[in-house]
């Protein structure tokens, strides 16, 4: 062993030196991971950095969760332009659906539990996340259904549908704590609706064009937003 | 008094989970003992606030927190591990820390050096950036751990905090315990008679949803005394004592 | 593990071996800071170092000479800590305490003769006025009286050109602080 390595090391440790206050401090800085500028924008929007990295991890928006969604919406697109069906309109809220019904909840996050004893309250971030899918959704619906080429009233007009079909989803889904559940109820209500049209003599593009269902997809989501609601309540004193 | 409860129960659907109990705390290491189905697990939950009693009163860090402002102004200083704790697979232990402590409204500015000193306080380091999927049970319960101190609470609730941490992890557990118990009220719910010997100041046994005994570990071990009760290790004989007279 | 190779996974961004680096080297470092540092300065240069190593691995050489590479980094970056809070002329003060380097550090020797070779530059090229006295008193150790007889001046020149050679000497290893030592430059 050299002199420079022989010597340093002998040196005993000051006794009023702390290192592991000195490696703490080090492993601050070297572990620390700055927000990116989507994060520090969602902070800076919901006014809590909790919130903001809930919502960017949401597991319905991670990167290979977009990229099924884009696939789904543009072979819908694909096949909108295809056949002259609105595709699209129709594929759309079952995706929006299954986002949200993986969005949170109990079933999905491993650490439920002790997401609700946390000071950003587990509905916030519900509700956040919620929003967040669905409002990513709709911009991919919009874009996949403007390029098959829809008329103007389609293209905007499934957008009630895919709120009431995502709140069945999420009502479904934190009832039964489990998001596959969320996902089987969003998808057979939609089912189920889109069906009723040739059922009923009407076309299939029936769900989304019918201006006369615009106040019972309203009043539906607002009934299941209401059973969220009391699924994930904390009652004011005893219940 | 950082916990004062009176008359709390606790029901879910016929079962009465918690069945009446008075406990008042302040600083220092509080032991809860008692077999499986005592009703630790759901007295722990009222007081992280996980769910609501069903009757009595509940005073936390002086607040009542059926009230929303309340019981956030609780949580920001509270701090719980859960019986079972999942995790998310993909976050390495300074993410899965840093998120809770983001949750808990710690300022962000102060939330690299906290996770810094939980990750050391349960000597996890050595393995600061690696994925949880690649923990085993161990250290898994020291990431809880963590994510439980990072925020300083003044109310500390651990729910079977030993599970799975080998001896010699378990008494650098207790020192830990200790220390945090200085200033903070610790909750410690196990079934490992040992580790509440080693730790606790007050000690308190559940069965069937009520309090059995309060007092200190010495006060249990003297409860043996006279009596045939079984057990390898003095407190060990006073916890079987107590609990065979109260279910006489 | 020897220590280039733990530099070497430190350039990689292995933080585990940044841990083995400071577990090793921090408690001498730590030691010779606290020869010119209080305690708490101590700890903060040296999480400025270790920081500033883990920044800077890439750039180390890997020639066997890791401790003085860290000892060049505690260094710099305690000067820079006590410019910042206005404390140098307690380092200089701790450094004339702690006397000269020992003999047996080599390269903490060669470290010191690369700073004062710097500050020995601020007193001009060799045959100025400044820079004669230095290299006769100071290097070559010699009696007031012979320095004045060599270089033909009074000894109370002689004196007075010590006088600011210690000054432009002082200013240079401080970066500057002439004003809150009292005098004009």
């Amino acid at each position: 062993m050299s002199d420079v390595d022989a010597g340093p090391r002998d040196n005993p440790v000051p006794s009023d030196v702390d290192l592991r206050r000195v490696w703490t401090g080090v492993a601050a800085e070297v572990w620390r991971r700055e927000p990116g500028p989507l994060e520090r924008l969602a902070g800076q929007l919901l006014r809590s950095p909790g919130l903001a990295r809930a919502l960017l991890t949401t597991p319905s928006l991670v990167v290979p969760w977009l990229i099924a969604s884009v696939v789904v919406l543009a072979a819908g697109a694909i096949a909108a332009r295809g056949t002259g069906q609105p595709l699209v309109e129709l594929v759309a809220p079952a995706v929006a659906a299954a986002g949200i019904a993986y969005a949170y909840g109990p079933g999905i996050d491993s650490a439920w539990e002790l997401s609700r004893s946390m000071a950003v309250s587990d509905r916030m971030v519900l509700l956040v996340r919620a929003l967040g899918v669905f409002a990513v959704d709709a911009v991919l619906g919009l874009a996949a259904s403007a390029a098959s080429g829809s008329a103007a009233g389609i293209t905007f007009g499934w957008l009630v549908p895919m709120t009431a079909v995502s709140a069945l989803a999420l009502a479904a889904a934190t009832l039964a704590r489990s998001a596959n559940v969320g996902v089987a109820a969003g998808l057979a209500g939609w089912t189920i609706m889109v069906l009723s049209g040739p059922a009923s003599g009407g076309l299939i593009g029936y769900a989304v064009s019918n201006s006369a269902l615009v106040l019972p997809y309203l009043a539906f989501a607002a009934s299941c937003a209401a059973i969220v609601g009391y699924a994930t309540r904390i009652p004011r004193g005893p219940s | 008094m950082n916990v004062e409860l009176t008359d709390l129960t606790r029901r879910f659907g016929r079962t009465q989970a918690v069945a009446g109990v008075n406990l008042a705390t302040g600083p220092g290491v509080f032991g809860l003992l008692g077999p499986n189905g005592a009703g630790k697990t759901s007295l722990l939950r009222m007081m992280a606030t996980v769910i609501p009693p069903t009757s009595g009163t509940l005073r936390l860090l002086g607040r009542d927190p059926s009230g929303y402002g309340p019981r956030r102004e609780i949580r920001r200083r509270l701090g719980y591990l859960p019986q079972s704790l999942g995790y998310y697979p993909g976050f390495t232990v300074v993410e899965f820390v840093e998120y809770f402590a983001l949750l808990k409204e710690m300022p962000a500015a102060q939330v690299p050096a906290a996770v810094a000193a939980a990750v050391e306080r349960v000597d996890l380091g050595s393995k600061a950036s690696s994925r949880l999927r690649t923990l085993s049970g161990g250290m898994l319960r020291r990431v809880g751990i963590a994510q439980a101190i990072v925020n300083g609470p003044e109310l500390l609730l651990l729910d079977e905090p030993t599970a799975g941490l080998d001896p010699e992890q378990r008494v650098q557990f207790r020192s830990l315990l200790r220390d945090l118990g200085q200033h903070a009220t610790v909750v410690v719910s196990t079934h490992l008679v040992e580790d509440v010997g080693a730790a606790c100041g007050e000690v308190a046994l559940m069965d069937q949803g009520k309090i059995v005994f309060h007092g200190t570990p010495g006060e249990l071990t003297a409860r043996a005394e006279g009596t045939t009760a079984a057990g390898d290790a003095p407190l060990e004989r006073g916890y079987s004592a107590v609990l065979a007279q109260s279910r006489s | 593990m020897d220590d280039d190779e733990l530099i070497a996974r430190l350039a990689g961004g292995d933080d585990t071996a940044l841990r083995e680096l400071l577990s090793l080297h921090a408690p001498w470092l730590a030691a010779r800071l606290r020869m010119a540092l209080p305690a708490a300065d101590v700890e903060d240069v040296l999480q400025e170092s270790f920081l500033a190593a883990w920044r800077g691995a890439g750039s180390y050489r890997p020639e066997g000479a890791a401790a003085g590479w860290l000892w060049g980094i505690a260094r710099r970056q305690a000067a820079l800590w006590l410019r910042r809070r206005g404390r140098a002329a307690l380092l200089v003060h701790a450094l004339a305490q702690a006397g000269p380097p020992a003999a047996a550090d080599p390269v903490d020797a060669a470290l010191t003769r690369a700073d004062l070779e710097e500050a020995v530059a601020a007193l001009g090229p060799p045959g100025e006025p400044e820079r004669e006295v230095w290299r006769l008193l100071y290097v070559e150790d010699r009696p007031v009286a012979e320095v004045a007889e060599l270089m033909g001046v009074p000894q109370g020149t002689v004196k007075s050109r010590a006088h600011r050679a210690r000054r432009r000497l002082r200013a240079a290893l401080l970066g500057g602080r002439p004003a809150a030592e009292g005098g004009p430059r």
